[in-house]
């Protein structure tokens, strides 16, 4: 079974998938709250940002100064269009394999090719 | 295993199962948007007394025999105060919902409670217009106030009590299929 159209590589990872799910439902987000909901430490979320924003899918924008300093991270127009393309990748694969994979019950396996 | 998705990278196959669980993953981001939403909505007491605070203020002093300078200058204030109490809402907040996932139940819930709210002042208005200017425009100003308090935390509550299931079902009809 071939990888379907719009599933992105970039957005795949775990960790990126996360942020980039929790920022599609919003206009913005503060880092912190990114951070917090996401169980990740600062660092470990900076980098995923800045690869994300390097590929144009999000934008950084910083705030005040001093103690009130804060970081909001928007995603972009090309951010949203890769995660919902995404998201239809994936539910291509689920629909794919068939029957319904129930959460508590495993999802029928399917042969994808290894782009290895 | 997540870990082992980040290192392998790109390269990672994708079956069923493991598209599955990530359109599963996707949920658990969101809902947490949804839960900070619903808390900025019916967890700030602080500001929706603020606000009908102001508003009480506003309204009393409407009950003074102002001139008209002092009318509009009344209203200018009470405007200025509305906006500076946004600024700082606003200012507050960790995160904004995206407009895609706000839905006719937010505008409905902002229509109704200015509805509602205009439509108590102006009943008050007329119920007290037989006693004294002062004592008339306290009374409105109070019921108005305390109307205002009463309905602003449930139609929050309710306006955005639909996000979770509204949303979640969109991301996950797919996968359900």
């Amino acid at each position: 079974m071939s990888t379907p159209s719009g599933f992105d590589e970039l957005i795949h990872p775990a960790t990126r998938l996360s942020v980039v799910a929790l920022l599609a439902a919003t206009e913005w987000a503060d880092f912190a709250f990114v951070r917090d909901s996401l169980s990740l430490s600062d660092s470990a979320l900076s980098k995923q940002l800045h690869t994300l924003e390097e590929a144009g899918y999000l934008e950084l924008r910083k705030e005040g100064a001093g103690r009130k300093r804060r970081t909001k991270v928007r995603l972009t127009d090309r951010g949203r269009a890769a995660f919902d393309g995404h998201v239809a990748a994936l539910r291509a694969i689920v629909e794919g394999a068939g029957p319904p994979a129930a959460a508590g019950r495993s999802a029928p396996h399917h042969s994808t090719e290894a782009a290895r | 295993m997540d870990t082992d998705r980040e290192a392998v990278g790109v390269s990672t196959p994708v079956d069923a199962e493991q598209a599955w669980r990530d359109l599963q993953r996707i949920r658990v981001p969101q809902e947490r948007v949804y839960d900070e939403v619903e808390r900025s909505a019916s967890g700030s007491p602080r500001t929706t007394r603020t606000t009908a605070a102001i508003m009480w203020v506003f309204l009393v002093s409407m009950g003074l025999d102002l001139p008209k300078w002092g009318v509009w200058l009344a209203l200018a204030v009470y405007l200025v105060a509305l906006g500076t109490l946004a600024r700082a809402h606003h200012r507050r907040s960790r995160v904004r919902l995206h407009h895609s996932r706000c839905d006719w139940r937010m505008l409905a819930g902002f229509v109704a409670g200015a509805v509602v709210t205009c439509a108590t002042i102006v009943l008050s208005g007329r119920l007290v217009e037989p006693l004294e200017p002062m004592t008339g425009a306290l009374i409105q100003a109070t019921v108005s106030a305390a109307v205002f308090v009463l309905f602003t935390g449930p139609v929050s509550r309710w306006s955005t009590g639909a996000l979770r299931g509204r949303n979640g079902r969109k991301t996950s009809e797919g996968a359900g299929r």
